[in-house]
């Protein structure tokens, strides 16, 4: 039998935001194209949704 | 002096932190647990009664004498990037990896056994509780039968899972859920149910607390309305002060539960009463700080670099 709270999940959909930044060892923050650091630019990071409560990965729950 | 922050290379959040110990020239280590072994690596000798150790990683050195503080934000698994991982080389490099940080004198936020004990739900609510929160009626039962009672006596009642939805498959979500008096009860033998009363909400409220200070924020509910992350509504995040009666029972909290980081999740009914819901203990701020302006990760930062001794971090 399925547990009584499974039975109120849903699929998620397929999620693949595409990042436009990467981890950049030397300064270990990441960085857009241009170099700047991605923090930069708050209107990028609240659109690829990176920094919400849901964006949890699987290994945290402490959202 | 250095702080260390283990979390994964794609955590921007952790980003909004080093720029701000970057900018007082704080120096900083950044380790994902999952890099070990291999990209980072790690040595401790415990000899001639002394101790010893020493962390690198991309180019980056840090001796234990030198560790200041150590900022537990979103760490992978210990091993989990490795050539070979399995169960017994993530239990390994745990022992290693943690019991080095344990032997070093460094400030904790939050002290992994702390946040262990704080990650429980159940236990949670008690401590709400202890700490003079109002807290929703809620049952944590197995029993079919009481899950159906308790349904009857307060008949809006919603579900939630107290762990998040099933680590093995990240396709799921599990938002919290309003269930009706029809629900299939007998299921509830089958898995530990959480069950609270609705709170009739006029908004959802998100308060970060970094060692003393606070910073709460609210977003307008719908009518109606259940779990304020999905489904968008086009209210924003906002700024708002303190009531005292919170303030003080925010300490309160964090104090049973030895934090020096936590955001609670409220729900503000009607009459202005914010009703516990939840106390996250690594919970997210970055979207509180890019929607509200509040300088979360600059106190975090700030709370990191410190020399004071925090009886809530050890
Ligand atoms: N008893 C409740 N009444 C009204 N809304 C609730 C209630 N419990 C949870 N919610 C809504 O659902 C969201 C998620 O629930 P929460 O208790 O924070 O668990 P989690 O975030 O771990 O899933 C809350 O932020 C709130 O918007
Ligand atoms: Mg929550």
């Amino acid at each position: 039998m399925q547990p009584f709270t499974l039975k109120y999940a849903f699929p998620k959909g397929i999620c693949q935001a595409v990042t436009p930044y990467h981890f950049d060892p030397a300064q270990q923050l990441n960085v857009l194209p241009n170099g700047r650091p991605a923090v930069s630019d708050p209107d990028l990071l609240l659109a690829v949704g990176t920094t919400t409560s849901t964006a949890g990965s699987a290994t945290h729950f402490d959202d | 002096m250095t702080v260390l922050i283990l979390t994964s290379e794609e955590d921007v959040t952790a980003d909004m932190v080093v720029a701000a110990l970057h900018g007082t020239g704080t120096p900083v280590l950044r380790l994902d647990p999952a890099d070990l072994p291999g990209k980072a690596v790690l040595s401790a000798d415990y000899a001639h009664g002394d101790f010893d150790g020493h962390l690198s990683v991309n180019g980056h050195v840090l001796s234990m004498g030198g560790l200041r503080s150590i900022w537990v934000r979103r760490p992978g698994e210990p091993a989990a990037h490795a050539a070979d991982p399995s169960p017994w080389l993530t239990a390994e490099t745990r022992q290693a990896l943690y019991g080095m940080l344990h032997s070093a004198a460094a400030r904790w936020m939050n002290h992994p056994r702390n946040a262990d004990q704080a990650r429980l739900k159940p236990w949670q609510l008690r401590v709400a509780h202890l700490s003079g929160f109002a807290v929703p009626p809620t049952v944590f039962t197995t029993a079919p039968r009481l899950a159906r009672e308790f349904v009857e006596e307060y008949r809006e009642v919603v579900v939630k899972s107290a762990s998040g939805p099933p680590p093995d498959d990240p396709q799921v979500a599990l938002p919290t859920t309003l269930i009706g008096p029809d629900a299939d009860f007998a299921a509830v033998a089958a898995g530990p149910a959480l069950l609270q009363r609705y709170v009739h909400k006029r908004a959802d409220i998100r308060l970060t607390c970094v060692g003393t200070r606070l910073f709460a924020a609210r977003k307008i509910a719908e009518p109606g309305q259940v779990d304020g992350r999905y489904g968008d509504t086009g209210h924003a995040w906002q700024p708002v002060p303190v009531p005292d009666r919170i303030g003080k029972s925010v300490h309160e909290y964090v104090t049973l539960a030895g934090l020096a980081y936590a955001a609670f999740d409220f729900a503000e009914d009607e009459d202005g009463i914010w009703w516990f819901l939840e106390c996250n203990q690594g919970g997210q701020f970055g979207f509180v700080e890019l929607e509200t302006g509040q300088p979360i990760a600059a106190e975090v930062a700030l709370w990191l670099a410190q020399h004071r001794a925090d009886r809530r971090s050890r």
